[in-house]
């Protein structure tokens, strides 16, 4: 059994006045999901930005590659960067508005690999055509491009690096029904072909029944960890709007 | 892709324009809704092409002294008439554009450049780098512009060189402080958050990511900050403290003629409107340009 | 008596860009104490059509079409006519309410304000806003009615803003994406909220909304916009149980619980609508008559419609 690609182990995170969440612990197996589940302010972005280190955590330990990325310097953090990805709610503003999508999608291996961008571009190609996008994407600039076209630049962007792990924060929340659809097939479709593992930010229990393998749900900054059928029955239980079957 | 609605009766829909279009097509578009702006850029040009050929085109030498033709009006020989020295007023008008915008273009360069630097790097940053950078410019901006620039000058002596250098150190704070805010407030937006996370070099993050998206509110104060600097020169040069006497400029010019103004009024008229002039000028082009720029007025969701 | 009955709907907004047809041909009706959700994706000129019936799309909108209400036409009626109606008789729940609510005026006073302009004093405003409060489950209503929108979460502001109207017990109430950005705790408060205005009240309810579980659960008939236009309208539990064009069919297969089906390609622009059906490209069911010749809208049972060349086919 491989080691998990990532463990919590009592994180914390507290402004002045009050806790965030506290003492959260869970680990994400290779090429599973695990959801993080909660009404709005109930600490869940604060986490998935904690694990990316965007932000601080207060007390705690986030283990991946057998390295504490809560204490890590920032150089080595640089250096394992590509192993650990976020794509982001908001599809508006999720790339840069004064670079072509074929800048924004080349932008991250040319940096890493230190190549050009012709040869950045050719080495993603078949990964941009995988995510449904056509060369003359490429070309366009974010605002002329639909919430579904972006949200899947930034999936090519990201899988780029061959990530290990990737957060999504509620990442088809902006997004219509049938779009929300074909990104989220779309990462099933990628994890199964790559084996990344996810941490899937959300607060819609269908989107979670779905794509999640275990959920946790947090309430007043604690979590309790459910797997999928236990979280189903559980959401039954508080919600009278429509449950999944 | 979601937008915001804004319901707003009695304003005309636009589509809704996304982050900054500024698209070459929304840009003609938009100038040719402002036959303002038009004049403006119009009256701009002329005002260049005035300044760069003036070699060419000035009809006299500024410098021609002809005490027989002293203060003479406005005629087919001398455009502008002459000053209290016989010299041709139109030439030395065009000479004291030249001058002008030469040490106003370059100083407010330089101190967009320097001071978008530093703020960016305060705004990236934070903590303490931001700390000292802020109070640095704190410091610099709480003296008032021209005093600071008199002083700099008493302490270096006069010469256009050092003219341009004490217009430099005292503009820049105020665009380091400007850039410090625009960065502050989309550093933290999913794109940028996006390429730290990516793992880019934070020089890279800072020059493709922040600044081409902060720089717009700086790019339009340096335009109406050069019509500020150019009236500085002029007050300076007034005092006796800007250019160096025997170059022309207009603030020399006023600052020289004052005594004629009763007897030759075209003396210090003709240095003064060229001044208001060129300065409603960049004024306005400023104004426009912030106009053209502020994509989020007047929209109106259809979805 | 039919409260509201609109026909042949064209809004179409010249732009510098070409001209965008939001609204094509849109016709439905409601009854009193009905709930009609217009339910549609990004693209699909929804929120046009509430903002056409309470008059509030800009000046450069091009409207034809009748919109009757309670016998009333609305098009041709004069601005202060209408704005005597506007907010009394028939109310709007804005989008975004974040954008509707004044930062620096009380909670309470949002909603004391209209019944201030009608005449009360401040006291008995206030007193008739913290009811209201208390009927949308803002509560304790005191305290709230004391604090400032900025304290508020975006399902309480939501339900601020419902209870500004239902203040004047109008019979028509739209509402525009009232879930949108709501997270499901906050969804689920919203539908309840309506649900018991529309009950207690005996309100009829114009539902705009891509939320198709909150449609499912508080719709008496829906009508499926897509492009512009009605491509199927009938009685909620048809909509949902049997759709019949494939676009309905598409868009209820994508929901996460009945398999997250993806839909390919996007919604055509509202600037270029394309020659034929609008949903042919997509279409799994795509002939050649669909690309040539648009449908129109065929009843095939009482009141219940849809426009396409093989309805039912998949």
């Amino acid at each position: 059994m491989s080691p998990p690609v990532l463990q919590l182990t009592g994180l914390s995170k507290s402004y002045g006045h009050g806790d965030i969440f506290s003492g959260i612990s869970f680990e994400v197996g290779s090429g599973k999901t695990v959801g993080l589940f909660g009404q709005s302010g109930s600490g869940k972005t604060t986490l998935g930005r904690c694990i990316m280190r965007i932000e601080n955590p207060s007390s705690g330990q986030i283990m991946m590659q057998g390295m504490d990325l809560a204490r890590i310097r920032r150089g080595k953090l640089r250096d394992l960067r590509p192993s650990f990805q976020m794509i982001f709610q908001h599809p508006e503003v999720s790339l840069n508005p004064r670079m072509t999508l074929g800048e924004s999608v080349a932008e991250p291996l040319m940096v890493h690999k230190r190549i050009g961008m012709d040869d950045a571009l050719r080495e993603i190609g078949p990964l941009i055509r995988r995510v449904g996008l056509r060369d003359e994407h490429l070309a366009r600039y974010p605002h002329q491009l639909s919430g579904g076209e972006v949200q899947r630049a930034v999936l090519s962007r990201i899988f780029s690096l061959k990530p290990k792990l990737v957060v999504a924060d509620e990442p088809t929340s902006m997004l219509d029904v049938s779009v929300q659809a074909q990104v989220l097939r779309l990462m099933q479709d990628l994890q199964k072909e790559t084996g990344v593992s996810y941490v899937f930010i959300s607060h819609d229990p269908d989107v979670m029944s779905v794509m999640c393998d275990d959920v946790l749900w947090i309430n007043h900054g604690k979590g309790v960890m459910y797997d999928r059928s236990a979280f189903i029955d559980r959401v039954k239980t508080r919600y009278i709007l429509d449950v999944p079957a | 892709m979601s937008e915001d609605v804004i319901i707003r009766p009695k304003t005309r829909w636009m589509l809704p324009a996304k982050t900054a279009d500024i698209s070459k097509n929304r840009l003609y578009r938009e100038i040719a809704k402002r036959p303002g702006f038009q004049v403006c850029l119009l009256l701009l040009g002329i005002l260049v092409v005035a300044a760069i050929f003036a070699p060419y085109i000035s009809p006299y030498d500024p410098e021609a002294i002809s005490v027989k033709d002293k203060n003479q009006g406005i005629s087919s020989a001398h455009l502008f008439g002459t000053d209290f020295l016989g010299r041709d007023l139109f030439s030395l008008t065009l000479w004291g554009a030249r001058t002008s915008l030469l040490i106003a273009s370059i100083s407010v360069a330089i101190a967009l450049i320097f001071g978008s630097a530093v703020g960016c790097v305060a705004g990236y940053y934070g903590g303490v780098v931001d700390e000292v950078l802020s109070r640095f410019v704190d410091l610099l901006l709480a003296f008032p512009g021209i005093i600071f620039a008199l002083a700099l000058l008493a302490f270096m002596g006069a010469g256009i060189l050092n003219l341009i250098i004490a217009i430099t150190l005292s503009q820049w704070a105020i665009y380091a402080r400007l850039m410090r805010g625009q960065v502050i407030s989309i550093k933290n937006l999913e794109y940028v958050q996006s390429a730290y996370t990516a793992g880019l070099p934070d020089s890279r993050i800072m020059t493709r990511h922040l600044f081409p998206n902060a720089v717009m509110p700086v790019l339009i104060l340096s335009t109406i900050d050069i019509g500020h600097v150019i009236l500085s020169v002029a007050g300076l040069s007034f005092l006796g403290l800007g250019i160096p006497p025997g170059i022309p400029e207009w603030g020399s010019m006023i600052g020289a003629g004052k005594e004629f103004l009763r007897t030759a009024p075209l003396n210090v008229i003709v240095p003064g409107l060229a001044i208001t002039f060129v300065v409603l000028i960049f004024n306005y082009l400023g104004e426009g340009l912030r106009d053209i720029l502020d994509v989020h007025k007047d929209q109106v969701n259809i979805e | 008596m039919t409260l509201l009955s609109v026909k042949d709907l064209n809004v179409c907004f010249p732009t510098g860009e070409g001209i965008v047809h939001a609204s094509r041909d849109v016709s439905f009706s409601m009854e009193s104490g009905e709930v009609l959700g217009l339910v549609g994706e990004t693209g699909s000129g929804k929120s046009v059509i509430g903002q056409a019936i309470i008059r509030l799309l800009p000046t450069n909108a091009n409207i034809t079409g009748t919109i009757a209400f309670n016998g009333q036409e609305l098009t041709t009626l004069k601005d202060d006519a209408m704005h005597a109606l506007r907010g009394r008789v028939i109310s709007l729940v804005p989008q975004n309410p974040s954008g509707s609510l004044d930062p620096l005026v009380r909670n309470g006073m949002q909603i004391g304000e209209i019944f201030i302009e009608r005449g009360m004093t401040k006291n008995t405003a206030w007193d008739k806003a913290c009811d209201l409060l208390v009927a949308v489950g803002l509560i304790p209503s005191d305290r709230i009615a004391k604090e400032y929108p900025h304290e508020l979460s975006g399902g309480m502001r939501q339900r601020l803003t419902t209870s500004i109207a239902i203040a004047e017990k109008s019979c028509l109430i739209i509402a525009d994406e009232p879930t949108k950005g709501l997270d499901y705790h906050a969804r689920e408060t919203t539908a309840r909220v309506l649900s018991d205005i529309k009950t207690r009240d005996n309100v009829s309810l114009l539902l705009i909304t891509h939320d198709l579980y909150l449609a499912e659960h508080l719709c008496d008939w829906i009508a499926v916009l897509y492009a512009g236009e009605i491509v199927e309208i009938g009685p909620a539990g048809q909509i949902f149980n049997t759709p019949r064009h494939p676009y309905t069919q598409a868009l209820i297969r994508a929901m996460p619980k009945n398999g997250l089906v993806p839909l390919d390609g996007q919604s055509p622009s509202l600037m270029a609508i394309p020659k034929g059906c609008c949903f042919a490209d997509r279409c799994s069911c795509h002939s050649e008559i669909c690309s040539k010749e648009h449908p129109d809208l065929i009843q095939e049972s009482l009141n219940g419609g849809v426009r396409c060349h093989h309805p039912s086919c998949n």
